[in-house]
């Protein structure tokens, strides 16, 4: 086990849930931040000290603590527009997820943009939440949907991909950190897409706390990540998208908070974003999640990134030098996953057998059953850290997974 | 090694599990359901043969899926094969019972029946869906 300045982050006493024995003596080694990621103090404090001192609805009173909510509520964007780079705070819409994000750009996009027989591209690595809102479009309104392969390292195969455009192509929409692999999306597959003047969505679900997002940079139309795999709370999702396309796309739900004006005979609506958020949001996560995004900046995401790729390339070293590991992509680099299966073991099996040891790891489809049944597996174990893991974990993780091994083969 | 480990890996399941007993398809058959478990992407598919007088005659199952599912489902053929319905109702009643770590009493299980050796998926509440995978087709077979 190499020593490292990169692993001196210092930050475990900042995540209380580490602390915890796992069947009262076990330390916790959590290898699952992919599914979700545990929460710094800073963002559990804060979360309380909202409730206790300040809560109220946002953008309606004019009270005292309505004045604080939505001083809190509207500087969590703020802290999102600069996490992500966004010309402008209305190019920042609050949503309770990721996936409602993808759900809001696909009915708006459609119902301003397309019609019967206009075609979606996505991909085979697509977890469910890109898949299922366009199966929707597919199924209602007859668009055609059509999917990218994806090469034995895991990436897209652009020219496939670049083979799927038509002029009947009207919206991309993929992965930029895949949950299976781990591999970042192609920058070519962006430029491609700006070639052909066709928008594209990045699900930012695995990236948006592995990787350094600019938006801009990054060419992206829409982009959607999740509070609570950032450190934040669940329940708060972000969707970016370009104040051109935002601005003429249709609301998505009606409710309080969207409208500009109300008569009987008919409603206009808010400017962005608020036309995009109808009904009470989640403020108390979305000041979280700005908490969590503060929390981060505090580390600096470069040393995050830098620590996560260094337990990701050991973990993966390690890894593949076990001839009954079989790893699940390629070589190529890597971003805080790694899925993998033991031969002649069941993911589950493998991840029971783990969880008594304290190692918490992720078994089944990852929501990415086309992609399981491309691989020819039923189900994958998968690895996945945060800025909390160590080398010495890997190590534990490593021992266990002999000992996992030994036990369902004698 | 860990009891709780142990107590889910008992010998006979790390067996049925590696070599189901029952695994193909019935034929004839004259009730079929499928199983799936949406969590992890298990599969499995049931036939059997209930004759007039309300007899299992055969059961089979093929399927993937963890060691867990596959003992379950093998076990289970194991059991019902040449029971009556209402017998084997009473089975499924205390077999779920019984991994879902209830307190209720059994009525017709004990721990001399090999399906006593799946108690220990009480113990690991996330893996209980993979033990009544099957039980669960049996049922809906019955309904459908």
């Amino acid at each position: 086990m190499g020593d490292s300045k990169t692993l001196n982050l210092n930050v475990r006493k900042d995540f209380p849930i580490l602390s915890k024995k796992i069947l009262e003596k076990k330390d916790l080694i959590y290898f699952d931040t992919a599914a979700s990621a545990q929460k710094p103090n800073a963002v559990i404090d804060e979360t309380n000290d909202f409730y206790e001192n300040h809560y109220s609805n946002v953008s309606r009173g004019v009270h005292t603590l309505s004045v604080e909510s939505t001083f809190r509520y509207e500087d969590a964007r703020k802290k999102v527009q600069k996490f992500l780079n966004a010309r402008s705070e209305n190019e920042i819409i609050f949503t309770k997820s990721a996936t409602e994000g993808i759900n809001l750009v696909a009915q708006t996009f459609y119902e301003k943009f397309m019609q019967k027989g206009d075609e979606v591209i996505l991909s085979l690595i697509e977890h469910h939440s890109n898949l299922i809102p366009w199966f929707f479009l597919r199924d209602k309104y007859g668009v055609v949907l059509k999917f990218a392969n994806i090469q034995p390292s895991g990436e897209i195969d652009i020219d496939h991909f670049e083979s799927l455009f038509t002029n009947k192509t009207k919206i991309v929409s993929l992965t930029h950190l895949s949950n299976v692999f781990g591999t970042e999306l192609n920058e070519k597959v962006i430029s491609i897409c700006k070639d052909k003047n066709v928008p594209i969505l990045l699900d930012g679900c695995q990236s948006a706390a592995h990787l350094k997002i600019d938006v801009q940079k990054l060419g992206c139309d829409f982009y959607v990540f999740s509070g609570h795999k950032t450190y934040g709370p669940a329940g708060i999702g972000v969707l970016y998208g370009t104040e051109n396309l935002l601005s003429e796309m249709p609301p998505y739900q009606g409710g309080g908070g969207m409208i500009g004006d109300v008569s009987l005979e008919g409603a206009s609506y808010a400017e962005l974003p608020a036309k995009y958020e109808a009904g009470t949001p989640p403020l108390v996560e979305a000041h979280g999640l700005g908490i969590a995004i503060d929390y981060m900046n505090k580390i600096g995401l470069d040393n995050i990134i830098e620590h996560e790729n260094e337990i990701t390339k050991y973990a993966f070293n390690k890894l593949n030098e076990i001839d009954f590991i079989e790893i699940h992509g390629g070589d190529n680099k890597r971003n805080s996953i790694i899925s993998f299966n033991i031969k002649n073991v069941h993911s589950h099996e493998v991840s029971s057998f783990l969880d008594v040891e304290g190692i918490a790891i992720r078994a089944g489809h990852h929501c990415c059953q086309p992609l399981m049944k491309h691989l020819g597996v039923n189900s994958t174990a998968r690895l996945s850290f945060g800025v909390y893991n160590t080398l010495e974990e890997v190590d534990k993780f490593i021992i266990a997974i002999h000992k996992c091994k030994e036990f369902f083969n004698k | 090694m860990n009891d709780l480990i142990n107590d889910l890996y008992q010998e006979i399941i790390l067996d049925h599990g590696r070599e189901p007993r029952n695994f193909g398809e019935c034929e004839p058959h004259n009730k079929s359901a499928d199983g799936h478990n949406p969590l992890c992407g298990d599969n499995l598919k049931l036939t059997f043969l209930l004759n007039d007088q309300n007899i299992i005659e055969d059961i089979k199952f093929t399927g993937e899926g963890c060691a867990i599912s596959l003992a379950s489902a093998s076990l289970m053929t194991e059991k019902l094969k040449g029971k009556k319905i209402e017998v084997a109702e009473e089975i499924f009643k205390d077999f779920t019972n019984l991994v879902s770590g209830s307190d209720e009493d059994l009525k017709v299980l004990n721990e001399e029946d090999s399906l006593y050796a799946l108690k220990g998926v009480g113990g690991f509440p996330m893996r209980v869906k993979c033990a009544t995978m099957a039980w669960h087709a049996f049922k809906q077979a019955l309904k459908d």
